[in-house]
């Protein structure tokens, strides 16, 4: 049976009251045997065994997100997902999902920022169905008139149900990002207008699947209770054939640095309560102060003990809730272009958004001034740690950072190395990392109020 | 490099045997299950201890699940007593503060937290395995010495009354606190939320006194999977709670279930809703129930998967809607089976008529034996998956405990699913798929959508608060 490499931490099993020891406590690497190669049509391939159960999940990420799609087409991205599902040469409309479940399966697609994901998760003597399946759509995914109106209403119910018909809308994600950045390509709504989802043409399909849905924009990983070298053999009779595309250049994505401080204010026609919605642009993951601003994150939100929640829902008891993170979607690893810190939370009535945003601002300036305690850094990296295992726990869940990490870094085999930024970082950078970027200028904020309505009539 | 990906290109393709196949490739040799196994012992106090390694990472999942203390319990003295106590529990105990629980759960990489529903309490803890000892420390604390402060207390009740507020904006939160009320009445089963006087009406003493009387050991199982020894964490949870008193097991108080005897239509009017939330559905049966196989399957084969008819029919055929569902909901002393999509206002009509026309297509006509031989191998190639992760393993034996289901369960899962035929099917379908005397529950804006939805039988209109506007 596989397993994780477990750390030898007979020494901090000293409990509570042993302030001194909880510094720098290093998990031991990670043990996940990862193989990687690339085929010669560019499609990058990733497959680690795992034998802990007889499943195994088969992904496929192309390197392709929201940002990316047309102009005058917002959610064309997302549009295009679905249409992933309306059948290929050899597998008919809607038919992937009766394979996979006919098959002891479950399968997805999701649209994030910089990637859009296809997957199944399957009894592990199924994997070359998966195969099968994903390398069909990736080469000839079939694309008609009809299909394309019948997801256009499906995408559009989508919108309606999770963002339309919804109090707050997704402000914390659509207006946030609308309002904070300045590029297109990161401002605009991902999810889409109603209008540009239904205005996308059979032409604006098949030319978005040739550009971005070729094998050299791709990664596959293969994750389970599978042989290799069984599933190399596989993966060159499914996909080795699919020809490569020539890549268009990458639209530009930088962002130009914030210099003053947006605050917005809307009503909201459905909702009872207030909300804020406050966004801190980050610096990018190869900065020397990614790795602490993650673990700042962490302090300041990333659970119940936090700083932020605390002084907010506890102390002050000005709101009902925080959450947020550092990657609105994802991880860490799961991004390539500018990202935003979001924080989100519903407040109580009588109360404003300049008495939310000062304490956060005090719990900031306590940082900066005092920094955090050795306790809570380690602590922090204990957190981190602990969630990251969760992470990887399942076949799916490797799978997606084993695909982010092929697709964003060529390099998958940082999987067994990627607490280690985490785990050095020091009380001293995480202080720097909170006067640099959380200072107001860098912040975008947005009130959130219910428009005033007459009382409903009630009781007759 | 352009060139090079085309002379590639060029070279692949020469080469016959790389054709694009036809036809799926058949499965591989079926893989070992590898079921977990599974210890249960027992403390002197009466706790049952339910243990079962799966060391896939490097932590352990925790459920203590407390059997007497339900949303029923003290009902009529104090509604919502169950909810409050399991959200406040964890806010402070005789040692420790709140923010010193938060702490220290922090510290270990850990979480804890506790929710009530109609058939038990149940806190929910997770840690790194290293610390399993500090973890089960930390539960059984919760567990024996809330100490329900003051101010976490009122700050609780102050809380959860505006999350109850901003609730009522949510088509989710109306459609199914409706649903719940129309099918299970004034019975226990049909509480979802108390209402605002009921929570300012607790104090502390009564939450400590409902602790007291309903956390109790010999009416609680601890489920503990993960990166574990069992000999080792039986040992720690034996320290850990230990010196937990026993006390007495209440008796059953529940009234019986209510039957419905005709169709009704109960609609939340959501002026300015652009989307109608449908929910439709009657009682079903109890967990323990011989049908449970049969109606689990039949809502596979109905809504409960993505290749359903449902999802073909009023999405992938008509475009409706987005996510159209059906779910076979088994409690200890009854259920409900439903069947629910959220679709634009034009469509509401359409949309009763397509769920239940696949309603009684289910009840009147035999599933075709590649339907039921598909839900066969999603129900049993699913539960491994589930099986394979620490907070699914325990879970699934959470359930076998909460509604004393047999200790063989898990293996017995696959035969008793792979034994079910079409006859099975239709019988639970005639049985529970009963669109005559359903409930059809609809949020939306009514003045949009009452000509399409007056047909289907009587309506009684309430506003989100629940008060019945029209009848």
């Amino acid at each position: 049976m596989q397993r994780l490499a477990v750390t030898c931490l007979a020494l901090i099993i000293v409990l509570t009251g042993s302030v001194s020891m909880f510094h720098a406590v290093q998990a031991k690497p990670l043990n996940i045997p990862v193989v990687y190669y690339k085929l010669p049509n560019g499609l990058k391939v990733v497959i680690s065994e795992d034998h802990s159960a007889p499943v195994v999940t088969v992904g496929v990420y192309y390197n392709v997100g929201f940002r990316l799609e047309p102009k005058g087409r917002t959610g064309f991205a997302h549009l295009f997902e679905h249409m992933m599902f309306q059948g290929s040469a050899n597998v008919k409309k809607f038919e992937h999902a009766k394979y996979v479940e006919a098959n002891g399966g479950s399968l997805n697609g999701h649209t994030d920022f910089d990637y859009t994901n296809y997957f199944e998760t399957m009894p592990s003597n199924r994997v070359e169905l998966g195969l099968w399946l994903e390398s069909d759509r990736m080469r000839s995914l079939d694309i008609s008139e009809e299909n394309l109106k019948n997801q256009q209403a499906v995408v559009s119910e989508e919108v309606r149900v999770n963002v339309l018909n919804q109090p707050y809308q997704f402000f914390e994600w659509i207006s946030l990002w609308g309002n904070a950045f300045t590029n297109w390509n990161n401002s605009h709504n991902g999810y889409g207008d109603l209008a540009e989802i239904n205005a996308a043409t059979i032409d604006d399909v098949r030319s978005f699947f040739k550009t971005y849905y070729a094998p050299n924009n791709a990664v596959l990983t293969v994750v389970g209770d599978v042989d290799v070298n069984e599933v190399k053999k596989m993966v060159e009779k499914h996909f080795a054939s699919i020809p490569s595309q020539p890549m268009p250049a990458r639209a530009d994505l930088t962002e130009p640095p914030q210099t003053k401080e947006k605050r917005v204010s809307q009503t909201d026609k459905l909702a009872n309560l207030p909300a804020l919605a406050v966004g801190y642009h980050i610096p990018p993951q190869n900065s020397p102060d990614f790795p602490a601003m993650a673990l700042l994150v962490q302090i300041l939100q990333g659970d119940d003990s936090s700083r932020w929640y605390q002084r907010l829902v506890k102390e002050k008891e000005l709101t009902l809730d925080l959450s947020g993170g550092l990657n609105y979607f994802g991880n860490e690893f799961d991004y390539t272009g500018p990202m935003i810190m979001t924080t989100r939370t519903t407040y109580k009535p009588g109360h404003t958004a300049d008495e939310i945003l000062r304490e956060m601002d005090a719990v900031v300036a306590d940082i900066v001034a005092k920094g955090v305690t050795e306790k809570e850094l380690a602590d922090a990296k204990v957190r981190y740690r602990s969630n990251f295992y969760s992470q990887v726990e399942s076949s799916f869940g490797k799978t997606h950072l084993l695909s982010a990490l092929a697709l964003f870094r060529d390099d998958p085999q940082q999987i067994n190395s990627l607490l280690t930024p985490f785990e050095n970082v020091t009380a001293a950078q995480i202080k720097s990392a909170a006067a640099k970027y959380l200072v107001a200028t860098n912040r975008t904020a947005i009130d959130r109020v219910p428009e005033a309505k007459p009382q409903p009539k009630t009781g007759h | 490099m352009k060139s090079l990906l085309i002379a590639l290109a060029l070279v692949i393709t020469t080469t016959p045997a790389l054709a694009q196949q036809k036809t799926p490739p058949p499965p591989g040799p079926a893989r070992p299950l590898n079921l977990p196994k599974i210890t249960e012992k027992k403390l002197a106090n009466g706790l049952t201890v339910v243990l079962a390694p799966l060391p896939n990472v490097p932590k352990i999942a925790a459920l203590l699940t407390f059997r007497s203390a339900t949303t029923a319990t003290d009902r009529d003295a104090h509604p919502g007593i169950a909810q409050i106590a399991a959200s406040v529990a964890n806010e402070g105990t005789e040692m420790r503060t709140s923010k010193q629980l938060k702490e220290e759960l922090r510290s270990i990489g850990g979480s804890l937290g506790l929710g009530s529903d109609a058939d038990s309490t149940t806190m929910n803890a997770s840690s790194l395995s290293e610390f399993s000892s500090r973890l089960f420390d930390l539960m059984s604390d919760v567990a024996q010495h809330p100490s329900f402060p003051e101010t976490e207390v009122k700050l609780a009740q102050e809380n959860t009354i505006q999350q109850i507020r901003a609730g009522r904006a949510d088509p989710g939160f109306l459609v199914n606190e409706r649903f719940q009320k129309a099918v299970f009445g004034n019975h226990p089963y049909g509480f979802v939320v108390p209402d605002e006087k009921s929570i300012s009406a607790l104090t502390p003493a009564d939450l400590r006194t409902f602790v007291t009387k309903y956390y109790i050991p010999n009416a609680s199982h601890l489920v503990v999977v993960g990166d574990i020894d069992v000999d080792k964490t039986f040992a720690e949870i034996e320290k850990a709670f230990g010196g937990w008193k026993s006390g007495t097991v209440p008796p059953d108080d529940n009234p019986p279930v209510p039957k419905r005897d005709k169709r009704q239509i109960y609609f939340v009017n959501r002026p300015g809703s652009i989307q109608s939330a449908i929910y439709i559905g009657n009682v079903s049966i109890p967990r323990k129930d011989k049908d449970y196989f049969a109606i689990r399957t039949a809502n596979t084969i109905y809504g409960g998967s993505f290749y359903s008819r449902l999802t073909r029919n009023i999405r992938e055929a008509k475009g409706y809607t987005y996510s159209p569902f059906s779910s076979a909901n088994t409690q200890a002393k009854t259920g409900s089976f439903l069947a629910g999509a959220f679709v634009r206002n034009e469509v509401t009509g359409p949309t009763l008529l397509e769920i239940l026309y696949e309603l009684d297509r289910m009840r009147v006509l035999p599933v075709t034996d590649e339907e039921l031989s598909a839900a066969k191998e999603f129900s049993t190639g699913n539960f491994s998956v589930e099986l394979a992760s620490q907070q699914g393993l325990a879970g699934r034996i959470n359930t076998v405990y909460t509604y004393d289901l047999d200790k063989n369960f898990i293996n017995d899962f696959r035969p008793k699913i792979e034994a079910l035929s079409t006859a099975d099917i239709q019988r639970a379908a005639a049985k529970y798929f009963d669109t005559y005397r359903a409930a059809i529950v609809i949020v939306g804006d009514w003045d949009k959508v009452k000509d399409q939805v007056e047909p289907f039988g009587e309506v009684t209109i309430f506003d989100s608060e629940g008060n019945v506007v029209k009848s």
